[in-house]
């Protein structure tokens, strides 16, 4: 919200004037954040308020003429020419750009002929000074314009001003007017605030004894609707000329972004920029009965705003209507046939207090967010309206020459008292820890307008003012007197340690990411949404949860519309990207949440951790001797993680073309990966169509793990146990073997192990052998198996039998001959 | 027939023979293959030693002498031989020459993303305070992101949080906050938990990303306070940058917190001064400080949500961002490059 430095300063009495960075400083250190200063009148500099003494016409020209102006009295005068229709008659005021002078857009004067006439910079215009769009002629100053002759133009056009940007908190409806910023100014800087005087009791002058407010409107609030509207304050204005407002006051509703239209509409906008309170004015000739009625929609009721939108009411909104129809979507915005307009002479103002709900809702479900409803939303003070109504009638009298209604028709049925909290001093230093006594929460209180009554040495009873309605409990009061003591006064203090408990948190993604770094890889995060056809790339089949993935409502855009199911997309895409960018060699893991939809009462879907390593290109390299990488990368990889996290046994069963591990992966060559005989996850080569999907055209390695699946989270992760370390010699014998290609590694190792020969120790695969000099569909493998006792040293003949009695059932079972 | 003289004779000659016989030889096998051909049971000297049963016994003894004498020298022999090879072989492997300065072989050499290795720190350093880290689900329910935490939803103050819906009633949460409901849910103070994660919101720009990492923190004991809360975030800020900077509130708004304060650190790039050798520091804009979070004391109606006696316990709870933690550490200038996964950004740390 945009704040006028010297409009805030008109509602206050301060005890010492501040300078605009004083006063942004204070705002902002007491948790009104000032995010910026503007200075109104930096577009343009060198253009002084003259007096025009004598006109001519130019002799070269028909349209531009000679003026003579000075800036000061008796001082010499100087030939400017001038092209606007409208140079006004000697005595006037105008607005001189001297040469040097610089305007909007960088133009600088200069002395300059104008069709043979030099012509020592011009006589401007509102667009070219910025400060408005009559393009018609030039700015000639009101005859009672008291700046003086030669003073910076700024200063005529209320331009020699600062804007603050506010940033408001959300609970702080009571400072989204100057009034509310000029109290905490006050508060924080010491003084009093200037409500002004019109706003307590209409301008007498402008009274007509004649005219009776409660004659001319008659108001009523539905008792179903006195928690919407606590408050309805109708005033009328008559004899109002609809006309444009003054330069200044257009020049404040500028500075606080709104576009001046007219005295009528203007008058509503500065008053509820200057006290908080929006009004709505209405056409009274078009109030039919004249009569207000305020209420909740009815179903299927229906009106057209005063933008021409026909709009469907629910009955939570709440109706301002006439004798006949509805007129306003309270609080929210008004109707098109009730609008004031240029013919408007009787104005119906209305002031109201608003349940700040009832209009959010409102407001939220048609989209409508405006000055007023974002005044109502956060609260506004239900002492205001009155106010507001007075000082509304009284500018729109003066402005618009019109005659204010004796009276003011103020319907308020259950007016609230001001809230009545109790303050704990203890309290207010136990929670804050800092030392705070009873007359300083009492200063910083009555500072903010709260009465304080001492009720003994540690009990205060505060009434807090009605606009305060974010102060309702005594924290609430504990955080107003820090804020005014000031939140530097706060100590910094540790707490007293405590042993810490059993930690519950699953660190196994962390365990996960340290081994997957120490064996070289780098992590990537990449973000959890994706666009649905990344995600399609995997191929899944319908009825796969993976292919159904959660979506968002209201995405950002489609490439974020789901949620990730896996993270082997991602990662693909982040290959693609590393070698578009120049790095075909790319090891990267993730470990990170896949979201899958889940039948769950709270309706939130299952969220395991999964850790996914991605390769492609080639392994670092020393010299030129490179590798490739390959799958069994990806499968040491996998076991390396799984190392990190469990004890169990893992192994893999290899896919085949007839029973693919996943669609996303080659056939041939992948497989599932299991601990303990459960599946964890899967690794292979990435399907060719999958790759391409995502624009690589090498092969890419992965693999990915379930965490979830894997050993136990945090305290109950298995802890290593030591063994005793072998203290006798082993030996190993190897055994060569010829098997049909069909034949896996895996199912080797099964017949060996189903073998259960207690002395084996390890068993290690030496050679996996294909060659011409094979007979066909054969290979050779080589295989070394270790034998050891814990109590003894083997003797030859332990370890022949052992090894014979394993070569056996190789050959019998597998088949395989011994080479 | 033999004699001594000629037997002696013999020896010499097999004598002469060895040395010759071993001289070229340069492995410790031949050598010893050599040795054993004239030493052996059956070698060349045991040979001739036959012939000594057949001498009169008067003559025995200088032949033996001689045998003996013989012996020793072939063993010296062999002995001085292999000790000159191992001499030649250890000098010879003192006088490789590799080029140590051809690059190392890869190892290892992974990397950790830069915001695991900021949160990771960040755990540890607040594990040095007693907290414990707590988690949580990055899709949540509205009750807990926004209404346990006193923000309904007609409040305002949804607007400050651009929201990603799943269902009406399921978000992606929009802070790590609803961590602290879950946390109180399930466990009774004291508690002392921080909950780092990702979280999300509508929000794209060089400082905003739809998805970002925050860090929460929450403690609930008898006698917390506003200033214990500083003196966490003090300790945090100083051991994090490594500096003494120093930590201020400024008064904030949030609905779940009260007393409620914006965290500013002073500048890490500037030190607080505002003012670089190269310039004014555009990281503060100047000021010396920078914001890294909010915090305060827990509000009564969060306390209320989830049935803890506010009148007897009291609380403090903070959230900050890592990747702003991590960009003020490490200069990142760009929030973009965090989630990229592009590895010449990721193997910069
Ligand atoms: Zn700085």
């Amino acid at each position: 919200m945009k704040i006028v430095w010297s409009w805030l300063l008109e509602l206050c009495d301060l005890d010492r004037m501040p300078s605009v960075d004083d006063g942004a400083r204070a705002l902002t250190g007491a948790g009104l954040e000032i995010e910026g200063v503007t200075d109104l009148g930096a577009g343009f500099s060198g253009v002084v308020v003259a007096e025009v003494v004598g006109k001519r016409p130019h002799p070269a020209a028909d349209k531009l003429s000679l003026v003579d102006v000075i800036v000061e009295k008796g001082g010499a005068a100087t030939q400017v020419v001038c092209g606007a229709p409208n140079v006004p008659a000697p005595g006037r005021r105008v607005l001189w750009a001297r040469p040097g002078a610089t305007l909007p857009g960088g133009l600088t004067l200069s002395v300059k002929p104008v069709k043979g006439i030099d012509s020592p910079g011009m006589l401007c215009s509102e667009p070219e000074l910025g400060v408005g769009d009559d393009a018609s002629g030039i700015i000639v100053l009101d005859e009672h314009d008291r700046t003086p002759l030669g003073a910076p133009a700024q200063q005529a056009l209320g331009l020699a001003d600062h804007v603050l940007e506010v940033n408001a908190p959300a609970n702080r409806g009571d400072v989204l007017g100057h009034l509310g910023l000029a109290r905490e100014l006050c508060a924080l800087l010491g003084g009093r605030v200037v409500v002004p005087p019109d706003a307590l009791e209409p301008d007498a002058e402008l009274v007509a004894s004649d005219l009776d407010a409660a004659a001319l409107a008659a108001v009523a609030i539905a008792p179903d609707t006195r928690a919407g509207c606590p408050r309805y304050v109708a005033r009328v204005i008559d004899g109002v000329t609809v006309a444009p407002s003054p330069r200044k006051l257009a020049a404040r509703l500028r500075a606080v972004g709104v576009r001046p239209i007219n005295n009528l509409v203007d008058v509503t906008n500065y008053v509820m920029f200057e006290l908080g309170q929006p009004l709505h004015a209405f056409d009274h000739a078009h109030v039919a009965g004249a009569r207000i009625e305020v209420r909740m929609a009815r179903p299927g009721e229906r009106m057209t705003t005063l933008d021409g939108v026909d709009r469907a009411l629910e009955p939570g909104d709440l109706l301002i209507c006439d004798g006949a129809r509805p007129v306003a979507l309270g609080g929210v915005m008004g109707g098109l046939d009730s609008e004031v307009t240029a013919a408007t002479t009787r104005v119906l103002l209305e002031a109201a207090a608003f349940d700040a709900r009832t209009i959010r809702r409102t407001a939220r479900r048609l989209g409508l967010h405006s000055e007023a409803s974002h005044r109502f939303e956060r609260g506004v003070d239900p002492a205001l309206p009155p106010l507001a109504a007075a000082r509304a009638a009284t500018l729109l009298a003066r402005l618009g020459g019109g005659r204010i209604a004796r009276g003011a028709v103020d319907v308020h049925p259950a007016p609230r008292a001001p809230a009545q909290v109790p303050l704990r001093v203890a309290r207010a230093r136990a929670v804050t820890g800092v030392d705070l006594d009873a007359a300083a929460c009492e200063d910083a209180l009555t500072r903010l307008g709260c009465a304080v009554a001492a009720t003994d040495g540690d009990a205060l009873h505060v009434t807090v003012p009605t606009a305060r309605a974010d102060l309702a409990r005594e924290i609430d009061l504990i955080e107003e007197i820090l804020r005014l003591v000031g939140y530097d006064k706060v100590p910094a203090t540790l707490p007293p340690l405590r042993a810490a408990p059993v930690s519950t948190a699953d660190d196994r993604p962390d365990r996960a990411r340290r081994a997957l770094a120490a064996a070289g890889l780098a992590e990537a995060i990449t973000f959890a949404f994706q666009a649905r056809e990344r995600g399609a790339a995997l191929r899944l089949p319908a009825g796969d949860r993976r292919a159904d993935p959660v979506a968002l409502k209201n995405p950002m855009s489609a490439d974020q519309a789901v949620l990730r199911t896996s993270l082997v997309p991602n990662l693909l895409a982040a290959v693609a990207r590393n070698r578009n960018f120049g790095v075909p060699d790319v090891a990267l893991f993730e470990v990170g949440s896949v979201f899958w939809r889940a039948d769950r009462a709270d309706g939130l879907c299952d969220e395991p951790v999964h850790a996914c390593v991605a390769l492609a290109g080639a392994r670092p390299a020393w010299l030129g001797e490179a590798r490739a990488w390959d799958v069994f990368d990806a499968r040491g990889l996998a076991e390396t993680l799984l190392g990190a996290l469990s004890t169990g046994a893992v192994r893999v069963v290899a896919g085949a073309p007839a029973a693919p591990v996943e669609p996303y992966l080659h056939p041939g060559v992948s497989a599932r990966i299991q601990l303990d005989g459960v599946d964890v996850g899967v690794l292979g080569e990435v399907h060719p169509e999958t790759r391409e999907a995502f624009g690589v055209e090498v092969p890419v390695f992965v693999a990915e793990i379930d965490l979830s699946k894997v050993g136990a989270a945090g305290a109950g992760a298995p802890v290593r146990q030591m063994r005793a370390i072998p203290r006798h010699p082993g030996a190993a014998r190897d055994v060569s073997l010829l098997l049909d290609l069909a034949i896996p590694a895996a199912r080797v190792r099964d017949v060996i192990d189903a073998a259960a020969q207690p002395l084996v120790e390890a068993v290690r695969v030496l050679e996996d052998y294909r060659g011409d000099n094979l007979p066909a569909g054969h290979k050779s493998m080589l295989w070394s198996i270790a034998y050891r006792a814990p109590d003894r040293t083997l003797t030859d003949a332990e370890v022949e039998s052992a090894h014979e009695a394993i070569v056996a059932r190789l050959c019998a079972e597998l088949p395989a001959q011994r080479r | 027939m033999s004699t001594a003289a000629s037997i002696i004779a013999e020896l010499e000659r097999l004598s002469g023979e060895f040395a010759a016989l071993i001289a070229p030889l340069a492995d410790e096998q031949a050598i010893r293959a050599a040795q054993a051909q004239f030493l052996g049971k059956k070698g060349q000297v045991s040979t001739v030693m036959k012939e000594l049963g057949r001498l009169p016994p008067a003559e025995r003894p200088v032949v033996g002498e001689a045998v003996n004498r013989i012996k020793g020298a072939i063993e010296h022999t062999v002995a001085a031989k292999l000790a000159d090879l191992v001499a030649r072989a250890r000098a010879a492997d003192l006088a490789r020459v590799v080029d140590v300065t051809l690059p190392g072989r890869p190892h290892g050499g992974g990397h950790l993303h830069l915001l695991t290795q900021v949160r990771l720190e960040a755990i540890d350093i607040f594990a040095e305070l007693g907290f414990a880290v707590a988690e949580g689900p990055q899709v949540e329910t509205d009750w807990h992101t926004f209404e346990a935490l006193a923000i309904p939803k007609d409040h305002p103050a949804r607007d400050m949080q651009d929201t990603f819906y799943v269902t009406d009633d399921v978000v992606l949460r929009t802070h790590t906050s609803p961590v602290q409901i879950r946390t109180m849910q399930a466990q009774r103070p004291p508690i002392r938990i921080v909950a780092p994660g990702v979280v999300y919101r509508r929000d794209d720009d060089p400082t905003h990303s739809p998805m970002f990492t925050q860090i929460e923190g929450l403690a609930v004991d008898v006698d917390l306070k506003f200033s214990d809360l500083k003196g966490v975030l003090l300790h945090f800020v100083r051991r994090f940058f490594r500096r003494d900077l120093d930590v201020r509130f400024r008064p904030s708004y949030f609905p779940f917190v009260e007393p409620g304060a914006e965290v500013d650190m002073q500048c890490s790039f500037c030190g607080g001064s505002g003012a670089l050798p190269t310039g004014p520091c555009r990281v503060c804009k100047t000021t010396g400080w920078v914001e890294i979070g909010g915090s305060g004391m827990v509000d009564p109606d969060v306390f209320a949500h989830v049935g803890v006696d506010s009148e007897r316990y009291t609380g403090f709870a903070f959230g900050m961002g890592l990747e702003r933690m991590a960009m003020l550490r490490h200069g990142v200038n760009d929030i973009k490059f965090y989630y990229e996964g592009d590895l010449r950004f990721l193997q910069m740390f």
